[in-house]
């Protein structure tokens, strides 16, 4: 008989009581691959590729963009030929650790330029169907199966991404520290922790919920533990930080969750372009700058791999608004994993555009086939070569 | 007489705390103190005739208007959370929100507040009423015709979006019909769309051709789609297992499901005359009925307010039954919310604790926890009991007394 979802949260919360609290006193080096963390950050909008990671050797890129077009002087160099936005600086300390990785072109065969469905291809991975799960959903199934525990997390307010959806897994909620945040009374806790553990030989759903209610007063006192952990990493004042930091004190808090999914909004830049996306760069960088640097404080740095990517890139010539439309391909973030420092892949000919777009040189399953097998350690079960992630 | 008939036949049990307290719970929203000793007194029959009738505030009515003007979710949230604790119509509110769980629809995608109170506005007035024509509503209702996209689905260019889903999850569930049947009764549903807010037919964007649906050939529109699927045997029985889930308990045995759905259409697919039989039923008040589900967060948080008598304000609770994983018109997808085990992870549970003990606050000085035990726990567990007694002895302890019974495990199952 196939295991049920409700078994399954059952014994996950039963094997995170039993998780240990401290996995950060372990040797960093060498994780094991059942420790090994996966944060994906999803650039809501379709964030545009071209000003992000830009071509600036390349004449057609200042012909395309007469008025959204990044002096070569103002970059900060990524190698030869690109350089990355002027906002993006706070990422060079990550980039000079070899913790960055640029992986040009990163989309799949026949681009869909709706939201909706861009998004429904790349949470589901499967661009000719009608995914009903989502890639970290499934790998979340998987990881239950194996170990338990409460294996993918959405740090976000909004609804589950398809991403996350799994078969057998509910992946919760998490929007802010507070939301682990517990409201206490004098006396309180004393009786409950005697009423959640009455030896009465409870079964089914009343069990479940004691069992329940126990994982989540632990979980919130290990919370607490892991924000009364002194950090030198400064983050700054953005959703998006306090979001990363969450991530960062869960990781190193000893959390058995390997699946982290959150978005950043705003990147639909159809107008005026340069200001927002400057900010919204800016924004980003500054907040994984810090979110790198709490890991590498906490020791957690060589077991964290975040992927940063938008439902797809952004037309390669601006629009009449100074802006940019919905396009195709476009650059995909790597940050900390295997670390690998330079620039990867295929970089975008602007000579050689398919319907004024930057077409795809490298699928992004490719890139989920690696995450998925070589990162977390599961079986493959994407139909397609890996790209290998170092 | 057999177990089958055994279990429709009137309850012969005792009409206690517990009971009433068990049927104030599933068929409307939990109980005021003075309900439940109303209840008591009047009996089984008086009291079900109670959950029937429709009593709500006229000035909730009232407030719609400048209320959908404002074009606030959290507003509309807060209106429909203000009607179930308010309890003047327990049994119609508890059935809009059933459908609401079946047809679920979210405002993620419809986009427009007046849509999806149109929507909650169906799922009332015909909730209680002939299971076909809610059917028949609900696929032309304007909030589904955006949601499942049947307002892009046209001849030559069909959308098996609403098709598929009343197939799927409405009406028959898998295992009835095939994928043949999805893209032919898609096809059937063509040229029903929306214009403004209302529901239009456009002849010429419906595909008029020779279909075959669930085995039947013939030139089928949407209408008579819906009645193929209406007189499929599966859908009675769907209908029965959504009662059943609702009312009785989760994973219904197969004589259940064939008693129920017989006796939904013997009443001629009367939802409210069926559930007259089933709330009366033995099988409801059967120990394996009671307790025998985890609450909603909607059902947690009116219960408890209910009981308690705190005055909060519907758009905080709504705002935490939000937290708490049940937004009300924004179900996580169009199978509704999961429910059961998986209203309950870590960050659902502190926020249903931080809410109940934000709860216990507000009510402390008019009530203790010995009071507040006996209306929401009359089964009185023994070990719960002598807990409140323990903190009966400290000083100013109310707060936690009845917050320690409102997030003891035992409440929450419902």
């Amino acid at each position: 008989m196939p295991l049920t979802r409700r078994q399954l949260v059952l014994d996950g919360l039963r094997v995170s009581l039993l998780a240990p609290l401290a996995l950060r006193a372990r040797p960093v080096p060498a994780p094991e691959a059942g420790e090994r963390v996966l944060v994906v950050l999803q650039l809501t909008g379709g964030n545009d590729g071209l000003n992000t990671v830009v071509p600036h050797r390349q004449d057609a890129y200042y012909r395309l963009r007469p008025t959204l077009a990044l002096q070569r002087s103002k970059l900060h160099a990524l190698d030869d030929d690109h350089g990355l936005h002027p906002a993006l600086g706070a990422l060079l300390p990550v980039r000079e650790a070899g913790r960055l990785t640029v992986v040009h072109g990163v989309g799949y065969p026949d681009p869909d330029r709706s939201h909706f469905r861009s998004l429904e291809v790349w949470h589901g991975a499967d661009p000719r169907g009608t995914p009903r799960t989502g890639w970290l959903g499934r790998m979340a199934d998987r990881i239950a199966e194996r170990s338990g525990g409460m294996p993918a997390l959405c740090v976000d307010d909004g609804e589950l991404p398809l991403a996350l959806v799994g078969e057998r897994v509910f992946a919760p909620a998490l929007p802010d520290e507070s939301s682990l945040a517990l409201a206490v009374l004098p006396g309180l806790a004393g009786e409950r922790d005697g009423a959640l553990t009455v030896a009465d030989g409870a079964t089914g759903d009343l069990a479940f919920l004691r069992a329940a209610a126990r994982a989540s007063y632990d979980a919130a006192a290990r919370l607490e533990q892991a924000l009364a952990r002194g950090t030198a990493a400064d983050y700054p004042d953005s959703p998006l930080a306090r979001r990363l930091r969450l991530i960062a004190r869960l990781v190193t808090g000893g959390f058995d969750t390997r699946l982290f999914h959150l978005t950043l909004g705003g990147f639909d830049t159809h107008a005026h372009q340069a200001a927002a996306h400057a900010a919204l760069l800016e924004t980003l960088a500054r907040a994984l700058a810090a979110f790198e640097a709490d890991l590498a404080e906490g020791g957690a740095e060589g077991r964290v791999l975040t992927l940063v990517h938008g439902e797809f890139g952004r037309r390669a010539a601006e629009n009449g608004s100074r802006g940019t439309d919905h396009g195709a391909a476009a650059p995909v973030l790597l940050l900390g994993g295997p670390g690998t420092g330079g620039p990867r892949g295929t970089a975008p000919d602007l000579d050689a555009l398919v319907d004024g777009d930057v077409p795809y040189t490298t699928d992004f399953r490719a890139l989920y086939a690696a995450i998925e097998h070589d990162w977390m350690g599961l079986e493959r079960t994407l139909p397609i070569e890996p790209f290998p992630l170092r | 007489m057999s177990a089958t008939l055994r279990a429709w036949r009137p309850a012969l049990g005792a009409w206690d705390r517990p009971a009433a307290a068990h049927l104030l719970r599933r068929a409307g929203f939990g109980a005021s103190p003075e309900e439940l000793e109303q209840a008591l007194g009047a009996g089984l029959d008086a009291t079900l005739e109670r959950l029937f009738e429709d009593r709500t505030p006229p000035e909730l009515d009232g407030s719609i208007q400048a209320l959908l003007a404002a074009e606030s979710l959290e507003l509309l949230q807060a209106w429909w959370m203000a009607r179930i604790v308010a309890g003047g119509a327990p049994l119609r509110e508890r059935m809009t929100l059933v459908w609401h769980d079946l047809f679920a629809t979210s405002h993620e995608k419809v986009q427009d507040v007046r849509l999806m109170h149109g929507q909650n506005e169906l799922l009332r007035r015909a909730g209680l009423g002939d299971f076909r024509l809610l059917l028949h509503g609900i696929a032309r209702d304007p909030a589904m015709l955006v949601w499942l996209d049947g307002r892009s689905n046209r001849k030559g260019h069909p959308n098996e979006n609403f098709a598929r889903e009343v197939l799927e999850l409405f009406a028959l569930g898998p295992g009835h019909y095939d994928e043949r049947d999805v893209q032919e009764a898609a096809r059937a549903f063509s040229g029903w769309g929306t214009e403004g807010r209302s529901f239009v037919h456009a002849p010429e964007h419906h595909d008029d051709g020779p279909k075959t649906i669930l085995g039947h050939q013939g030139r089928f529109d949407g209408v008579a789609a819906l009645d193929l699927i209406l007189a499929h045997p599966a859908c009675a029985r769907h209908v029965a297992r959504v009662l059943l889930e609702a009312f009785v308990a989760p994973m219904p045995t197969e004589e259940e499901l064939e008693g129920l759905a017989g006796t939904l259409l013997a009443s001629d697919w009367d939802v409210g005359r069926t559930l007259r039989v089933l709330l009366r039923s033995e099988l409801f008040f059967a120990p394996r009925a009671r307790r025998a589900r985890i609450a909603a967060p909607v059902e947690c948080l009116a219960a408890a307010s209910r009981a308690l008598g705190a005055r909060v304000p519907p758009r905080t609770l709504a705002r935490r039954a939000s937290a708490m994983g049940q937004a009300l018109f924004r179900p996580p997808s169009v199978k509704g919310w999961e429910g059961g085990r998986a209203w309950i992870h870590a960050g659902h549970w502190i926020a249903r604790h931080n809410a109940l003990v934000e709860l216990a606050r507000q009510a402390a000085p008019s009530r203790n926890g010995f009071e507040v035990l006996r209306d929401v726990l009359p089964e009185e567990p023994p070990a719960l009991r002598a807990a409140v007694e323990r903190l009966a002895r400290e000083p100013s302890s109310d707060p936690a007394a009845i917050a320690f019974v409102l997030t003891a495990p035992e409440f929450h199952l419902y």
